[in-house]
C-alpha cells in the first residue's frame, strides 16, 4: 500500500515527465488511496450540510408539517417579502451587526495580543501556566457564564456591581438590565470565554517561527520591538488573514445562547438578533417557513461576507482562502 | 459474591436484546392494537416502564401503554418538534393548545376534533362549560381538558411580618401598598437594618401580554380586562384602557419607592420564592398552590416556627372598593389523540373508553395519589403516605408525583372533588388548604374572563414574535423610568399599527359571532 503513495519509479514511464499532467483517470487510479481517505469527509459534508438543504425549500412555502414539503401550500418570495419590509428588519440587521462589530473589533485582536504576550515570556513554567487558568473558560456552558454574571452584576446582589457602587457613588446601576450595557457585558464575557482558547492556533503559529530569524535580526542590531515587528508579526500573518477571513463568515452568527440567557423586556431592544428571532419564531411559534427564510438569508449574506472578504485580502496583496 | 466480568458482559448481552426484542415488537405493530403511544412531561425521574404504577395504570386503561416522558422545561420545544415529524404519538399532551404549531397541526387534520365526541362518555364529558370554551381552538375541542382550579390567583404574605408591625392583611389595593411600604421601612424582621422590601416580581418568562403575571393581576384589580374585554360593544385588549395605566401608575410608585425587589427585571421565576424565604422581601402575587412550596422551603429553614410565617389572602379590590378577580384557564392543556395509528371512528371510540377510564373517579386516584393500600392510606378524607421506607413504595411515589398526575384530565385536586389531598403536616397548612377553596369560591363571582380564550387570531400567529414583545416590554420600560406615560402610548399605537389593529378586529368578529 505504501509504494502505491511512493511517486512511481522514473524509469518505469519515463513519457510523463516531471510537470506534466497526469489525466484525471490516470491520477485517480494512482492516488486512489488519497481519494478514498477524502471520501469519509465529502460524506459528512454531503449528508450534514448538502442534503439538509433540501429543506430549505421550505422557505418559499407556507409549510405545515403534517401535510409535509409535497403538501404544502407554495407560496414563492412571500417570506422574504415579508422579512425584508417587517417592522423587525432593520432593528435586528442592525444589532446583529453592531454586536458583530464589537465582536471583531474587540475579540478577534484579543487572542493574537495575549499569544503574543505568551510568546515573550521567558519562564516557561509561567507560560504554561497562563496558558492553561485561560483555557478554563472555554469549557464552561453559557449558562454558567450568564449565571456568573447575574450573580456578579445584579442591582440587587451582585458583588461586583455593589464594589463598583461603593467606590463611584452615585445611583446604584443595574448593568444585567440596561440596554446601555448591554453590549459591553456581551462583548466582556465573549473575551473572558474565548480569549485563552483562541492563543492556542497563534502560539501553534510563533512556535513554527524559525529561531534562526531571530538570531540573524539580532546580529543586524535589532532589539526587542523591531524582531517582533520584523520577524514575529510577518510569521503570523498569513495566519491572521485566514482567521479574518473565516471569521467573516460568521459575522451575522450571534451567539445564540449566549444572547438569550442575557435578554430581557430592558434590553430587547438592542439584543434581538436574527439567531435569537429565528428561534422564537421557529421553535417557540411554530413559524418554520418563516423562521427558515430569515435562516436562508442569513446564510447567503454568510457566503457573500467570506467572498468579499477573501477578494480584500488578495486585493491587499495577501494570499486569500481560496 | 463478586461480579466477573463474564457476568457483565452476559448482563449487557441480556439488556441489549431485551431492547432490540423491545423495540422490534414496537415497530411491528402498525395500529393501535392494544397498545398506545404517549407523550407527556415529566418533573422528575422516568418511571419504570414495567413498575407498578405503569401496570397499574395499563390495567386499568385496558391498552399497553408505550410513554415518552419529557422534561417539563423542553416540553414545548419538543412538542413542536414532534408535530414537525412524522412520529406523532396515539396520545399527546399539549401544554397550549393554541400554539401556532398545533393550530395548524390540528386544521390540517393530524388530531381528532372532539367536540361532539366527549358528551359520549361520563368521565370525559366537560365539567365545566367555561373551561370547554377556554380550552377549544376555535370553539372545536382537540383534546380532553386537564382539570385545574378555574381561579388560583392568591396574595401570599410574611406573616410574622405582619405580626410584628401589627398589620391586618390587605383587603385593596391601597392596603397592599401600605403594607409593601412598612415592610421596607418599618423593619420587618426586627434586627435593627433597613434590608427588606415589600412585593417580589420576577421577569416573567414569557414576552407574551397576557401570561398570568403579577403585572396581569394588578391590571385586573384595578379594572382593566383580562387580556381582552368587551368596551361599549367593541372589544378592547388589556392596555388600551385607563385602568391599565392607573394599575401601573401604582406599579411605578411602589418601584419608584423602592417597595419592590430592585432586579424586578431580571430576576429568575426559578428563584422567585428565595427572597421571601430569606427574608428579603415579603410579597408575592402568584398562585395559591405556591402556599405549598413556601411552606415546605420555610419548613426546612424554620422548623419551629414556620407554620406562623406565611398568611394568604386572594384577589384585591380598587381603592373605590370594587373589586375584580383575575381567574386562570381552569386547565392545564389537553391530551389530543393524533389520527396517525388511530384512523377509524371504532379506533378513536375505544381509546376514549380507556381514557374514560383513567378519568373515572378510581382513575383520577390512582393517577394523583398512587395506589391505595400500598403507598397511601385514606385518614379524614386525605392521603397520607405510608411504607414510606420500601423502595418500591419510593419508586411508586416518585412515578406518581413527578410522572402519572401528567395523564390524569380529572387528576387534580381540590376541583371535582375525586382524588385526595395529600394530608399536609400542620394545622396552618391544612387550614391554608381549606382557604384556597373558600378564596376559589369567593373570587369567581368577580372573575373577569377573557372573551377571546376560545380563539385564534390567524394574525397573531404569523406576527406574534413582532406582536408579543411590544406592550410586554414597554410596560417594563415605563415602570423602570426609561419612558414616558406618553411614550408608553405610543407603543400602544405601534402595536396597533404593526398588526394589533388587525389581531383585534379578527378576535372582535369571532366573539361576536360565538355570542359570547
Amino acid at each position: 500500500m505504501a509504494t502505491d503513495l511512493a511517486p512511481p519509479p522514473v524509469t518505469a514511464s519515463p513519457a510523463p515527465a516531471r510537470g506534466k499532467r497526469l489525466s484525471p483517470r490516470t491520477a485517480l487510479l494512482r492516488y486512489r488511496w488519497l481519494y478514498l481517505m477524502l471520501v469519509p469527509g465529502l460524506a459528512y459534508f454531503a449528508i450534514f450540510k448538502y442534503l439538509p438543504m433540501r429543506g430549505l425549500t421550505i422557505a418559499f412555502q407556507d409549510f405545515v408539517p403534517f401535510l409535509g414539503y409535497g403538501g404544502s401550500e407554495w407560496v414563492g418570495v412571500k417570506h422574504f417579502e415579508e422579512l425584508f419590509t417587517g417592522p423587525d428588519f432593520g432593528r435586528l440587521l442592525g444589532n446583529t451587526l453592531i454586536l458583530a462589530v464589537l465582536t471583531v473589533f474587540f475579540a478577534f485582536p484579543a487572542p493574537i495580543v495575549v499569544a503574543l504576550l505568551l510568546n515573550e515570556l521567558r519562564l516557561n513554567v509561567l507560560k504554561r501556566t497562563i496558558q492553561s487558568l485561560i483555557y478554563i473558560p472555554h469549557f464552561l456552558s453559557w449558562t454558567i457564564v450568564a449565571s456568573l454574571t447575574y450573580l456578579l452584576f445584579s442591582v440587587d446582589y451582585g458583588v461586583i456591581a455593589n464594589w463598583i457602587h461603593g467606590i463611584v457613588g452615585g445611583a446604584k446601576v443595574d448593568y444585567v438590565a440596561q440596554a446601555d450595557w448591554f453590549r459591553p457585558i456581551i462583548v466582556m464575557q465573549t473575551l473572558w470565554k474565548s480569549t485563552g482558547w483562541g492563543t492556542i492556533i497563534y502560539l501553534a503559529a510563533l512556535a513554527g517561527v524559525n529561531p534562526v530569524l531571530y538570531e540573524a535580526a539580532r546580529i543586524d542590531g535589532a532589539g526587542r520591538w523591531r524582531q517582533f515587528w520584523h520577524v514575529t508579526l510577518p510569521a503570523i500573518r498569513p495566519t491572521i488573514v485566514v482567521m479574518a477571513i473565516l471569521t467573516s463568515g460568521h459575522l451575522l452568527d450571534s451567539s445564540f445562547e449566549q444572547i438569550w440567557l442575557m435578554t430581557n423586556s430592558l434590553n430587547r431592544s438592542v439584543a434581538d438578533v436574527f439567531d435569537t428571532f429565528v428561534y422564537y419564531i421557529g421553535i417557540t411559534q411554530g413559524g418554520y417557513s418563516y423562521a427558515t427564510a430569515v435562516g436562508l438569508f442569513k446564510g447567503v449574506a454568510g457566503v457573500l461576507l467570506i467572498f468579499g472578504c477573501n477578494w480584500l485580502a488578495k486585493r491587499l496583496g495577501q494570499r486569500g482562502l481560496f | 459474591m463478586n461480579t466477573t466480568p463474564h457476568r457483565l458482559l452476559a448482563g449487557a448481552v441480556a439488556i441489549t436484546a431485551a431492547f432490540v426484542t423491545a423495540a422490534c415488537s414496537a415497530g411491528d405493530e402498525p395500529g393501535p392494537g392494544n397498545e398506545l403511544t404517549v407523550m407527556a412531561p415529566l418533573f422528575g425521574t422516568a418511571p419504570d416502564p414495567g413498575g407498578e404504577m405503569q401496570q397499574a395504570v395499563e390495567k386499568l386503561a385496558g391498552k399497553k401503554l408505550k410513554i415518552t416522558w419529557v422534561p417539563n422545561a423542553e416540553y414545548g420545544d419538543k412538542t413542536n418538534v414532534t408535530l414537525a415529524s412524522d412520529r406523532i404519538p396515539d396520545l399527546m399532551v399539549i401544554q397550549d393548545q393554541k400554539s401556532p404549531s398545533f393550530v395548524k397541526a390540528a386544521e390540517a387534520g393530524a388530531f381528532w376534533d372532539l367536540t361532539d365526541k366527549l358528551d359520549k362518555y361520563p368521565n370525559l364529558k366537560p365539567r365545566n362549560e367555561q373551561t370547554r370554551l377556554n380550552s377549544s381552538t376555535n370553539g372545536r375541542n382537540f383534546g380532553v381538558y386537564r382539570v385545574r382550579p378555574l381561579l388560583r390567583s392568591a396574595v401570599l404574605l410574611r406573616k410574622d411580618w405582619l405580626d410584628r408591625l401589627g398589620l391586618d392583611l390587605p383587603k385593596t389595593t391601597d392596603d397592599l401598598y401600605e403594607v409593601a411600604r412598612a415592610f421596607t421601612e418599618k423593619d420587618p424582621d426586627g434586627n435593627g437594618k433597613k434590608d427588606t422590601y415589600g412585593l417580589i416580581i420576577p421577569k416573567w418568562p414569557t414576552p407574551v401580554f397576557n401570561a398570568s403575571s403579577p403585572y396581569n393581576a394588578v391590571d385586573v384589580w384595578f379594572g382593566a380586562p383580562n387580556g381582552f374585554g368587551m368596551r361599549d360593544g367593541r372589544l378592547v385588549p388589556e392596555f388600551d384602557t385607563p385602568e391599565f395605566f392607573a394599575a401601573n401608575r401604582y406599579l411605578k410608585k411602589m418601584i419608584d419607592e423602592g417597595l419592590v425587589n430592585p432586579d424586578y427585571a431580571t430576576l429568575d421565576t426559578g428563584k422567585w420564592n428565595d427572597p421571601f424565604v430569606q427574608g428579603k422581601g415579603g410579597i408575592i402575587i402568584d398562585v395559591n398552590v405556591r402556599a405549598t412550596q413556601l411552606y415546605g422551603l420555610l419548613r426546612e429553614k424554620y422548623p419551629d416556627d414556620y407554620t406562623g410565617m406565611l398568611a394568604m389572602t386572594g384577589n384585591l379590590s380598587r381603592p373605590d372598593g370594587q373589586k375584580f378577580s383575575l381567574p386562570f384557564l381552569g386547565y392545564n392543556g389537553i391530551i389530543a389523540i393524533s389520527k396517525q395509528h388511530i384512523r377509524t371512528e371504532e379506533q378513536l371510540d375505544d381509546t376514549l373508553r380507556a381514557l374514560d377510564r383513567l378519568a373515572s373517579e378510581d382513575g383520577a386516584i390512582l393517577l394523583t395519589n398512587g395506589i391505595e393500600g400500598r403507598n397511601f392510606k385514606v385518614e379524614d378524607g386525605y392521603a397520607v403516605l405510608i411504607n414510606e421506607d420500601d423502595p418500591a413504595v419510593k419508586t411508586i411515589n416518585n412515578d406518581v408525583d413527578w410522572g402519572f398526575i401528567q395523564l390524569g384530565t380529572t387528576a387534580s385536586v381540590g376541583v371535582g372533588g375525586d382524588a385526595y389531598e395529600r394530608k399536609p403536616a400542620s394545622e396552618a397548612e391544612r387550614d391554608n388548604l381549606r382557604l384556597r377553596k373558600e378564596l376559589e369560591e369567593l373570587d369567581l363571582r368577580t372573575a373577569v374572563h377573557d372573551p377571546t380564550l376560545p380563539y385564534v387570531s390567524p394574525t397573531l400567529t404569523a406576527k406574534g414574535a413582532t406582536l408579543h414583545p411590544i406592550v410586554s416590554d414597554a410596560r417594563i420600560k415605563y415602570l423602570a423610568g426609561e419612558i414616558t406615560e406618553g411614550q408608553l402610548k405610543d407603543e400602544i399605537k405601534r402595536w396597533y399599527d404593526s398588526g394589533g389593529g388587525q389581531v383585534v378586529a379578527e378576535f372582535q368578529e369571532m366573539v361576536t359571532r360565538g355570542g359570547s
